[in-house]
This record gives structure tokens, sequence and C-alpha cells, in this order.
């Protein structure tokens, strides 16, 4: 089998492993009631200030929690952990909510978690179960539908968190043209420029993910994001380490060179390649390469388990 | 009842308040104009397309790659482009290829469709006209992306157990009795798995993937991120956006250090790998890049008349 | 039969076409699948939390396992396995396509729910007559007939004697067809694409909005952006490139030397970092919902 642990990569695996243990050890940490210190995110000191304006309005705060697709991943989860947050506040000042869901089973979810906080909060008969809605399943059937929404409802303040595409800006200025205040945040890096252009605040990279450490406080949350910080650092010294062994290995390289067939092709096979970053020891470490070519002798299935022969197969 | 502003505005606050409306009427003019009026602008392709494309030019006819096709019609200004891009060189360098999709249940019929209108045109150009089931089998559409694509890397042959494809004029036969499944039993018999994607299953091919080597085919706005993999060598070759598709047109025209009036230089490759002078190469790219030209200079005659605006506001403020 | 031919191996999560063994599972999972739900309609609710948090642990589990546990190297479909180890990988593997149909279907299920709602919405808005309710209606004749042509002309394409539908041109074609191509080809992707455009226009205003060099940090990133910009335009390139010796310092300032610089040394790296930043998250999110141990909702 060891073979096959060389296939899998099996120093990845260490890698991540390390890094769950980490975050389960910081959790650890701070549930034995150590004091963990974590900073100030501006785009979420925002969230009170923009329900308390859609308030004084008397207009809806309408909240998207991205488009996923198919199912509930686990941004799409953090994303509703943030709106459970802004709906309790909501809630305590008899705000109206709107969340504008993707998919089914995200709309089962959040109207599940917004209904129990709700109902945590003593408020049970505010919410309209209308509140949570699907929309589409369409990418822009649902940039529509959510756009119209925003239109129709003026919405006073708007949360876009979560995986978003080609529709973020659809939304943003949309919201922007109602004067609405925006949080925003987007798990897809290439839509963050896109928010940042339209958006009031947004939350970029990691920070989506420790939104709901700074503002629930949980012992959990807040020693997860301590390991996440702590994995951070791992990672750096590890790039560190790379670019050490690989200047080492590659310096002296000008001479080295490789003949073996580089790639199936078989293009180069006759010319020497250069020794490059590719083929030193930590790129092969992390890089493994599928034994392709490993024959291995085992015994047969019986023929009464084996798949019918198709008849009229191809040649 | 309407009331008149009694300070008209100053020549700093009107450069900083175009209108809406007038900035899309002027958008609108630059982007359509040159569809009715083509110009050939000057293009010097980039290193990722030169990849692309010689990676592609040096396979063997005959071989066979894996094509997973996650675009609809909604990105078809920049996908449709990288696909018929894609097809062309595909179809005359006589070399295979099986379609799947995890983005989009659409994605299937816009490939079929695009890759007709290729095959069509290459047969009536006089090259070989490329027929479904024997040269090209599309598995279709598969809901759980994360799930298909794991076992694309582990098991290829079990996402073609039980999918059917059209054969010419034939009732839907089993894709796994196409010719172009056959020698096939794991993805790294494909000589690449190539993804023209308008989505995130890039990312998704890019963790799970790793029995065949990747080149991709992206939209404009995706090109940062993904020219991080391409830099990491992650992907061998990388075509990102109407520029991308431009720049492969333009080596199929003029080729790749191919002596000419138009030579394209590459500092990378030594070896002259050929163009296809004299077939239809112009394509998307060249009908769309002269529009992206323009919306180009009109963003950046935008962006700097709002800063004009404002530092002479501030000069008269200060 | 051709098209029954049964291509898959034999796996523990199938059986061969017809044969008594395939029906007693199919029917074991049936009775399984009844008792399930009738006990989770019954389940006190102070119950829901732990069998949420085994079937979620369960789940992940098996996902950890199939990533965590050594893949079967170049197994053939008649290969047996030589050992535990080696059964439990086979197993595994054979799973994963499994699991995946299991995850298809529950979503498709979740979808009646998603109609539901939208249903319940508009046919709310109509029977109220509330402001725009007209639109409702375009929402639900849509969504119908949209459904109906969709289904017809499926239906319709399964039977190998319609084969020639899938062809080029019309033929073959009913009122069926041609009716779901004027929804689905004719104005379904038409106005996905008519959406789409609309982002180049939201682009423009939102940079003519926001793009103002305010202060040095956003300077730097409206000059940077000029350059990437300018490096796009094929016309400016050329002109920018003349004259400008190859061997001299100055073909360092060239546009898209520059543009490439700016690419792969500022660009790259921070995309980079930002995206281990997201990684981390994320995995650590993973365990925290694997585990149990994310109170969803809660508060502070």
């Amino acid at each position: 089998m060891g073979q096959q642990y060389l296939d899998n990569g099996w120093i990845s695996i260490l890698i991540t492993l390390t890094m769950v243990a980490l975050v389960l050890f910081n959790i650890l940490r701070a549930h034995g009631g150590k004091d963990l210190f974590i900073r100030r995110i501006a785009g979420l000191n925002a969230i009170d200030e923009a329900v308390g304006r859609a308030t004084e309005m008397g207009r809806p705060v309408l909240m998207v929690p991205g488009l996923t697709d198919t199912t509930v991943n686990a941004k799409t989860m953090q994303a509703i952990n943030i709106f459970a947050y802004v709906s309790r506040v909501a809630a305590r000042f008899a705000n109206p909510i709107l969340v504008c869901c993707y998919n089914a089973s995200t709309y089962t979810v959040a109207q599940e978690i917004i209904r129990d906080v709700y109902q945590q909060e003593g408020l049970g008969d505010r919410f309209d179960v209308d509140s949570v809605r699907f929309i589409s399943d369409r990418q822009f059937a649902f940039a529509a539908g959510v756009a119209g929404l925003i239109l129709r409802e003026q919405a006073a303040a708007t949360f876009f968190m979560g995986e978003f595409y080609a529709e973020s800006l659809i939304l943003a200025e949309t919201a922007n043209s109602v004067g609405a205040i925006q949080v925003a945040s987007s798990t897809e890096l290439t839509q963050t420029p896109f928010f940042i252009a339209a958006c009031d605040y947004v939350l970029i990279g990691d920070e989506f993910y420790a939104a709901s450490a700074f503002l629930t406080r949980q012992p959990v949350l807040v020693g997860s994001l301590i390991g996440q910080d702590w994995c951070k650092l791992l990672i750096a010294c590890m790039i560190f380490c790379g670019v050490i062994f690989n200047s080492i290995q590659l310096s002296g390289g000008s001479h080295h060179t490789i003949t073996e067939a580089w790639n199936e092709g078989k293009m180069d096979k006759l010319k020497p390649k250069p020794f490059g970053a590719g083929d030193t020891t930590v790129s092969r470490w992390l890089n493994p390469d599928p034994a392709k070519d490993t024959k291995i002798d085992r015994p047969k299935l019986p023929k009464d388990e084996l798949p019918a022969k198709a008849p009229g197969g191809g040649n | 009842m309407a009331t008149l502003d009694p300070t008209p505005k100053s020549f700093a606050e009107k450069l900083q308040s175009v209108p809406k409306p007038v900035l899309y009427l002027v958008l609108f003019l630059l982007a359509a104009l040159p569809l009715f009026f083509p110009v050939k602008l000057p293009n010097k392709p980039i290193d990722a397309s030169i990849d692309f494309y010689a990676h592609l030019m040096q396979l063997p006819e005959g071989s066979k790659v894996l094509i997973s096709s996650d675009w609809t019609n909604s990105t078809r200004g920049e996908s449709m482009g990288e696909m018929e891009a894609l097809l062309r060189i595909l179809m005359r360098k006589g070399i295979k290829f099986v379609v799947y999709t995890t983005a989009d249940p659409q994605a299937p019929q816009v490939a079929r469709d695009t890759i007709r209108k290729i095959a069509d045109e290459e047969g009536k150009a006089g090259g070989y006209r490329y027929k479904p089931f024997e040269d090209y089998v599309i598995l279709g559409y598969y809901p759980n992306g994360e799930g298909t694509t794991s076992a694309i890397n582990n098991k290829f042959l079990s996402i073609c157990e039980g999918k059917k494809d059209w054969p010419e004029n034939s009732p839907p036969r089993d894709v796994l009795q196409s010719p172009v499944l056959q020698g096939i039993k794991s993805v790294s018999d494909f000589k690449y798995l190539i993804m023209v994607t308008a989505s995130s299953t890039n990312t998704v091919v890019l963790e799970r993937v790793t029995k065949a080597p990747l080149m991709f085919m992206v939209t404009g706005v995706m090109v940062p991120e993904n020219t991080t993999y391409y830099a990491s060598g992650q992907l061998k070759g990388l075509c990102g956006g109407v520029k991308g598709v431009y720049d492969l047109e333009t080596l199929m025209e003029d080729g790749l250090n191919v002596e000419g009036p138009h030579k394209v230089l590459s500092e990378k490759y030594t070896d002259v790998i050929p163009g296809f002078p004299g077939k239809q190469n112009a394509g998307k790219g060249n009908a769309y890049y002269p529009s992206l030209h323009f919306a180009l200079f009109l963003l950046i005659l935008a962006v700097i008349t709002g800063n004009v605006g404002m530092f002479l506001s501030k000069r008269k403020g200060a | 039969m051709e098209l029954l031919a049964q291509l898959a191996p034999k796996t523990f999560w199938n059986a061969p076409n017809g044969s008594s063994e395939l029906w007693v599972k199919i029917i074991i999972a049936f009775f399984i699948g009844i008792g399930f739900f009738i006990g989770m309609m019954n389940v006190p609710t102070q119950m829901r939390r732990p069998i949420v948090f085994t079937v979620t642990f369960v789940s992940g589990l098996f996902y950890f396992l199939f990533w965590i546990y050594p893949a079967p190297i170049n197994k053939a479909p008649e290969d047996a396995p030589r050992n535990t180890l080696e059964a439990f990988s086979f197993w595994i593997s054979d799973s994963q396509a499994v699991v995946a149909d299991l995850t298809n279907i529950i979503a498709s299920f979740l979808i009646g729910l998603g109609i539901y709602s939208l249903l319940r919405v508009h046919l709310g808005k109509i029977k109220k007559q509330q402001r725009d309710w007209q639109f409702s209606v375009v929402l639900i004749v849509s969504m119908l007939a949209m459904i109906l042509f969709g289904y017809v002309d499926f239906y319709m394409r399964l039977d190998p004697a319609n084969s020639k539908m899938a062809g080029s041109g019309y033929v073959g074609w009913t009122f069926w067809q041609f009716g779901r191509d004027l929804l689905f080809n004719g104005l379904l992707q038409n106005m996905d694409a008519g959406m789409f455009s609309i982002v180049a226009f939201y682009i423009l205003s939102a940079a003519y909005r926001a793009f103002r060099a305010r202060s040095i940090e956003a300077t730097i990133l409206l000059v940077t952006a000029l350059v990437v910009m300018l490096s796009l335009m094929g016309l400016v390139e050329f002109y920018w490139a003349q004259g400008v010796d190859s061997a001299h310092l100055s073909n360092n300032f060239k546009l898209d030397n520059v543009a490439r610089w700016l690419r792969g040394n500022v660009q790259t790296p921070a995309i980079r970092g930002i995206d281990f930043g997201v990684g981390i998250g994320l995995l650590a999110m993973g365990v925290r919902l694997w585990l149990n141990l994310e109170k969803t909702g809660s508060a502070s």
C-alpha cells in the first residue's frame, strides 16, 4: 500500500491534518477560558448602523447568501450565520427582512435558521415566512429577480455574502441606485473588486470567515480564528523553507538536464530538458506523479460478477 | 413641481457627474460600431496564450483530449470564441475529444451546436468533417460537480456508465461503445483536460484532477485568479477572454516563430510552430477585439475625466 | 437489448439488471427509506439535533475517508481486492458515485420546496392583487410553459423513432420542439445574455463613480489599473513599443513588460495570499460543521 500513499500525495494530507489539529487545539484553548484577542473589522461594525438606518427609513433589509450550486456548502452556512446576526438585530428593531435564496436547499436551511432566531428572541410572531424566498436557480434570472425586489421594495440596507459571480455588480449597482447602505463579501476573488467599487463596506478574503467570530464572540469561533492564524504562519514558514530549498537546488542547476520524456506525448523524448522548478524535491513531494504504469497483480472476480459484454461495441 | 437649480454646476462638477445615460449611450456606440466596421488591430500574444497554442499544436494526430465545456450563451461573447478557436485547432490536427459539463444543464446543447457548426465549416472548407460519436462524444451534464470531478480523477469510466450520445441520424447509443473512448481507461489517457469555463468549476478541477495536465479557457474577469495557477505551473496554458481568443486567432494565422510580415516571436519556444494560413482563422476574437479595445478606451477616459474633475474642484476649494 | 447492456462492474451498491438480487436490494432500500421517513416525522424535537449531527458526521466521514484513504491503483473492472485494506479502498471508490447520486436525489426533492415557495409568494400576490401582481402572473405562466414544453420535448426525444430530431435542421420537429426552441433558445438564453451584458454598463458607471485618486493607496491602484488596461489595447501597446531596442534598458518599460511584471510580481502573490486565507477559513468552517462545533444562528 505504500505506493498508493505516494500516489495520494501523503505530504498534502499531513499538512492538512496538521492545520485541522491547530484549529482544534485553539478551540480547546478558547473553551478553557483563555481570553483571545481579535481585531476590529470595519464592515461588521457597519451592520448595526445599516439595520438602524433601515429602521429609521421604514424600509427592508435585503440579504443574499450567495449563489451556491445545488446544495448547501460551508460558504453558504457562513453567510447564513452572519445573516442570523443581522436578522436578530432587525427582529429587535421590528424591521422587515428579505432573504433571497438561489437554490432550494439554501432556502430550506435559511428559513429554519432565521425562524429559530426570531423564536430565540421571543418574537416568533413577527417572523414572516415569505421573508425568506426562493427566487430562481438560474444565475441571471436570479439577478433580475433580486434587482427587481431591491427596486420595488426600495431596500435600505443590503448584505451580499457568499459565492458571487457575474451578477455581483448587477446587484450592487442596483442597490446603489436606490441609495441602500451595502455590506458585501465574495468568496470568489474575481468579484471582490466589483463589490469594492459599488459597496460601502467589503469583507475581503478570510474576513468573511472571521465575521461570525467577531459578531458572536463564541469561544469555539474565536479559538478557530486564532487556529486559522496559526495555520497561516505554518504556510508562511513552508513558503520560506520552499524558497530556500528550491533556490539551493536550482542554483547549480544550469548544467543539470533530465532526458526522460516529460509528458505522455513523448514530444521531448530526445531532447534534454533543463532542470526546472517542477523537478525539485519539494515540488515532487507536493506534486506526486500518479503511478500510471504500475502493474498490480490482483486476483480476478468470478465471471458471474463481471459486467455483461456490450454487443456491437466500438472498435 | 420641478424647481430650478439656483447655482449652475461648475466645469469641475460637470466632469464628476456625467449622467449615466450619456455614459451608457457612448459605451453602446463604441462597443457596437466596430461590429459593423471591422478593423484589424495589431496584437502581441501573451505567454499564457502562446503556451496554450503551442501545447495543442505539439500533440500528435489521433490524440484524445477531455473538454469540460462549462459555459452557456450568457458568456458566449468570450466563451464561444474560445470554444470555436479550440475546435478549429483540434479538428485540423485530427484530435478526438470527449465533452462533459458540471456547470449548467444548458451547456451540453450549447457545446453540441458549436461543435456541429465548426465541423460543418471545416467540412465545407475541404477538411475532414467531424462526426458525432465517431470523432467526439458528449457525455452531458453532471449535477454534482465535486463528486463527478473526483470520480473523473479516480475512475474515469464510472462517469461514462449509463451515458448515451447520438451518432449521426441514428438512435442514441451507449458512449462506452464509441471509438473515441476505446483505449481510455483513466483520465491520464487523455493528453489534456481542457476547460472552457465561465464558472467556478475551474477550482474544483484544479483541486481534484491530478492525473491529467490541465489547460483553461476562461472569461476575462477570471484571468487574474487563474494566472496564479498558470504561474505555478498547475496550468500548462491559459486563454483568457476576448484578448486570449484574439491571441489564438493571431497565432493560427501567423504561427509561432514563422517568418513573415507579422512574425510572432517567442522567447520560450525556439521551434517553428506553424499556423493555418489560408484557412478560416478569424472568428469571434477578430470580431470582438475592436469592441473591447474601444470600450477599454472609454473606461480609461471616464476614470481620467472623473479624476480631473475631482482635482479641479479640490484646487478651487483650496 | 443493447441499450440495457449492463456495463458497470458489480459492486456492493448494484446488481445485474433484472436479477432477483437487484429487486431484493431495491425493496430493502425502499423499506429503509420509508422507515427513516416515518421515524423522522415522529422524532421528538430534542432528538433532532443529535440526528442532524449524526447524519452530518457520517456524511463528512465518508468524504474524509474517500479523500484520505489510498485510492486503488490501476484497478481493472475484473480485479478483486488482494486483502482487507484493499477491499476497503475498492468499497470507498465504488461507493463514491452512489453517494454523489444520493446527494443529487435529495437536492432534487428540495426543488419541490423551492417551487412551493415561489407559488406561495406569487399566487398570494395575485390573489390579493398587490402592487405589480401582473408580473407574478407572467412568472407563473412562464414557469408552467417551460416545464410543459421542456418535459414533452424531452419525453419525445427518448423515443428511438425520433432520433432525427437531434440532427441539424428541423427534421422531424413538431409543435413541441418548436415551442421548446422558442422558449429556451429564443427567449431564455437571450435574456440571460442580455442580463449579463448589463454588467458592461455597470462596470463603466461604477468605475467612473468610485475610481478616484483620493489617497496614496487609491492612486497606486488607479495607476496600476490604467497600465494593465492599456496593455490590453493592442494599438496602444504597438505604438508604445515603437523604436524601443530590446537590448536597451527602456525595453523594461514597454507596456507588455510592465503589465507582465505587475501580473507576475504584484497581482499573483496578492491573490495567492488571499486564497490561502480563504482556503484555511473554509477548512476551519468545514471542520466545525463536521464535528458539530458550529452553533448556527446562536446568540452571543
